[in-house]
């Protein structure tokens, strides 16, 4: 198993405490995995991304050309990310920042309205977590202990905190059965 | 034993380095290393160790220099352009023979540069930018675990040939997260009574210094340190070898890059060809000799960096011509993913067989 | 009756290698009865710097470490806080020359002062480059012929001498700024004085002291001794008034 993953958004969604607990939750799955960030200027003019890949072996690859899923949490990272995607890769967009619109036909799209979804839940903070619900749900099911677990090393004891990003992380993993 | 726990390799170094004993850290921020200092700050400050947001990178690197003479455990850490300021306190320490642990987390140059990446400093670090005959001990970590590993090491060998080191990490290490553990230090504590600056109490009193007008004395001294870097590249020679017995290619890769190399292997090994990584992990010592005797067996050796080329002499000083060596390379960036590589290895070993 | 003897801290058989007429070694010795009298000699480290002042090593018997040029500060920094960190608290003072201290070391002398790093620093202002034979330096006065300012320095040209004295007392950090002279017995008198106050303020902890002494040059500045210190007496303290600039306990 090899898993590579892109996230992108602007500074502020969480990108890459999101990218974290996602490393998190492989470490805890005894994977191998590698987090890499985006940093320094290239941060300051707002747009964020991670790249992360997970594997049952030594990861040799760091930066890859493309990757598995690519997750766009606003219309710059959705324009500057899709043509990361592999092919039969699937890209994760949030349509509350981004406009539905489909340039490849190679590839899988799912939208949600992630910043709608979080602020009806009250904390619009939490709109990375319904991007990491919408991962686990397409790719390996994640075990709700070792979520919560991630969780807990980011956000250490905000428990309120880690309570509202699992509710968020919920409505993510059911947000795709919900409307099929 | 420590659970593993995803670090960053910036924050990875800077816990390694307070696990075995580092009391004094001195720096100033540039990027891609500012979280050493940054780390450091806080948690040197609660234990009351001595930590100095230092004005310059001179200022840093003489501060080092400094609390090496009380034979404390030292470290600075920088990036490229500005581990350019430290050059010439380097000098010094090598000179003085003072233990100090550099860390140079490698963005792009020359001059300013870039923030990108890079494997720019390998001449910087193995060759010296300072004045005069003198070494620094360079190390080379490929993944996180490595940084801790090799941070535990850079102390030791500092202590134990009272010489710099440098850990030569890169922007990607630097910056990238995988799990590692803090495992616990290794080595011994090394005695430095005999030497250290703390007062002329009960003792005759001591001089540091790298100034000697008499030329008979200053002749033997430079001498003396060639005897210890002789011994240094007895015993510090560090590598690992990927499927190397068998191979009919070698790559040389360090630092973060060369695991994207050892995936090119992978997949050669897959398509039927016999490919190998030779990673040196001390830069200095370069590991000369083990790398003379693979090319007795191994007709091509194909050096990949991510700079213009800059550890190829070593190679060819290793090799001689023993086999054919070639570069893939380029200066900064996004590095050199494992097709990049394959297509420019596909017309070297190509262009070989049709020379023979 | 013993009227005199050479202090302890002077290694035994040392001859002052220094020009004849300089005030490097008046300084030195001052220093060492200093260290005497504090008993400081074995909590001590000592940080010499590049030009003349480096062979301070070579006559004190205390531990000293070389710093290189313009990096005693620093270097200083290091070894105090070293050593608080393994909780020694030891003495710690720079010896340099003014184009270490207040040319090519400016930013780390000034920096060490606004820290308020608790260390003593001795600055040796003889307004030239000596070691290297008398070029304009940072302290050069106006009108002053050296080998690089061979019409006098002038301010088209070379711009203003600094007064290291009263720069170094603007530092909040700063314990104790004083500018002393050697010219004649009354100064030396005063001058170990002044020194031992800078020293003293750093045992009680108060933050970085300061001395700047005015000190002759005879070699390039081409007088004799006496003319030397006539010139100090008459020329320079007129530039570089003699003081305190800065006194913790007074302000």
């Amino acid at each position: 198993m090899i898993r590579n993953f892109i996230i992108s958004g602007s500074g502020g969604q969480g990108v890459l405490s999101i990218g974290t607990i996602l490393a998190n939750i492989f470490m805890l799955s005894n994977k191998y995995v590698s987090f890499c960030p985006c940093y320094g200027a290239e941060m300051r003019g707002g747009a964020v991304n991670c790249e992360i890949n997970a594997s049952d072996t030594e990861i040799l690859s760091l930066q890859n050309k493309e990757v598995d899923i690519v997750v766009a949490l606003n219309q710059t990272s959705f324009d500057k990310f899709i043509s990361k995607v592999k092919k039969n890769g699937t890209i994760i967009v949030n349509s509350s920042l981004a406009k539905i619109n489909k340039t490849r036909d190679d590839i899988k799209y799912i939208f949600a309205p992630m910043t709608q979804e979080a602020t009806k839940l009250g904390n619009i903070k939490t709109t990375n977590s319904i991007a990491l619900g919408i991962i686990s749900k397409i790719t390996d099911n994640f075990s709700m202990e070792k979520v919560k677990k991630a969780y807990e090393k980011i956000l250490k004891d905000k428990t309120e905190l880690i309570q509202k990003n699992l509710e968020a992380y919920l409505i993510g993993y059911n947000y795709l059965q919900e409307r099929q | 034993m420590s659970e593993k726990e995803l670090l960053k390799g910036n924050i990875a170094i800077a816990k390694a380095a307070l696990n075995c004993g580092c009391t004094c850290y001195f720096g100033y921020p540039i990027t891609p290393q500012t979280e050493i200092g940054e780390y450091l700050s806080q948690k040197m400050q609660e234990k009351n160790l001595a930590y100095v947001c230092a004005e310059s990178e001179i200022a840093a690197i003489n501060m080092a220099l400094g609390a090496a003479s009380t034979g404390a455990k030292v470290m600075t850490s920088s990036s490229s352009c500005a581990v350019s300021l430290m050059q010439e306190a380097i000098s010094y320490a090598c000179s003085d023979e003072l233990p100090i642990v550099v860390v140079n987390v490698m963005r792009a140059g020359p001059g300013q540069g870039y923030i990108f990446p890079s494997q720019g400093d390998y001449n910087q670090a193995t060759i010296g930018g300072g004045n005069g005959d003198y070494h620094t001990i360079v190390l080379s970590p490929s993944n996180v675990q490595e940084c801790i590993d090799l941070t535990y090491k850079a102390f030791h060998l500092a202590q134990k040939y009272r010489n710099p080191v440098i850990l030569l990490a890169d922007g990607l290490l630097g910056q990238m997260a995988e799990p590692a553990e803090l495992t616990e230090n290794p080595y011994p504590q090394i005695d430095n009574s005999s030497w250290r600056l703390d007062g002329a109490n009960s003792r005759p009193s001591r001089n540091i210094h790298s100034l000697e007008p008499n030329q008979t004395k200053l002749n033997q001294h430079i001498i003396n340190l060639y005897k210890k870097y002789e011994l240094i590249e007895q015993n510090e020679c560090d590598y690992e070898e990927y499927l190397c017995q068998d191979a009919q290619v070698i790559f040389v890769a360090f630092g973060s890059l060369s695991r994207h190399v050892k995936s090119v292997c992978n997949h050669y090994r897959k398509n039927g060809i016999k490919a190998g990584l030779f990673r040196p992990k001390s830069l200095y010592p370069f590991p000369y000799k083990k790398l003379n005797e693979l090319s007795r067996k191994t007709p091509i050796f194909i050096d990949v960096e991510m700079n213009m080329g800059q550890m190829l002499k070593d190679i060819r000083l290793a090799i001689l011509s023993n086999a054919k060596i070639s570069f893939i390379g380029k200066p900064t960036g996004n590095w050199l993913r494992e097709e990049e590589i394959i297509n420019a290895a596909d017309n070297i070993i190509k262009e070989y067989y049709a020379s023979i | 009756m013993q009227v005199y003897s050479a202090p302890k801290a002077i290694k035994e058989n040392s001859d002052f290698t220094f020009c004849p007429g300089c005030d490097h070694g008046i300084a030195i010795k001052i220093i060492a009865h200093l260290i005497d009298e504090l008993n400081l000699k074995e909590n001590t480290v000592a940080i010499a710097s590049s030009g003349c002042s480096v062979f301070l090593y070579n006559f004190l018997d205390i531990d000293c470490l070389e710093s290189p040029h313009g990096r005693a500060c620093a270097v200083a920094t290091g070894v105090k806080r070293a050593h608080k960190a393994q909780g020694n608290n030891k003495f710690v003072f720079t010896y340099q020359g003014d184009g270490d201290f207040a040319s090519i070391g400016l930013a780390e002398s000034m920096h060490s002062a606004l820290r308020g790093e608790n260390i003593t620093a001795i600055c040796i202002n003889n307004t030239n480059y000596g070691m290297t034979g008398g070029q304009l330096g940072p302290t050069t006065a106006m009108g002053q012929v050296t080998t690089t300012s061979q019409n006098g320095r002038n301010k088209e040209y070379h711009g203003f001498p600094i007064r290291t004295a009263e720069q170094i007392a603007l530092c909040e950090g700063t314990s104790f700024s004083a500018r002393v002279a050697l010219y004649d017995i009354k100064n030396i008198i005063n001058a170990k004085n002044i020194i031992k106050k800078a020293f003293e303020y750093q045992n009680q902890g108060l933050g970085f002291s300061f001395v700047e002494i005015l000190s002759s040059c005879p070699t390039n500045w081409k007088l004799s001794p006496k003319d030397s210190h006539e010139k100090i007496k008459n020329e320079l303290t007129q530039i570089f008034p003699l003081g305190i600039f800065k006194d913790i306990k007074n302000d």
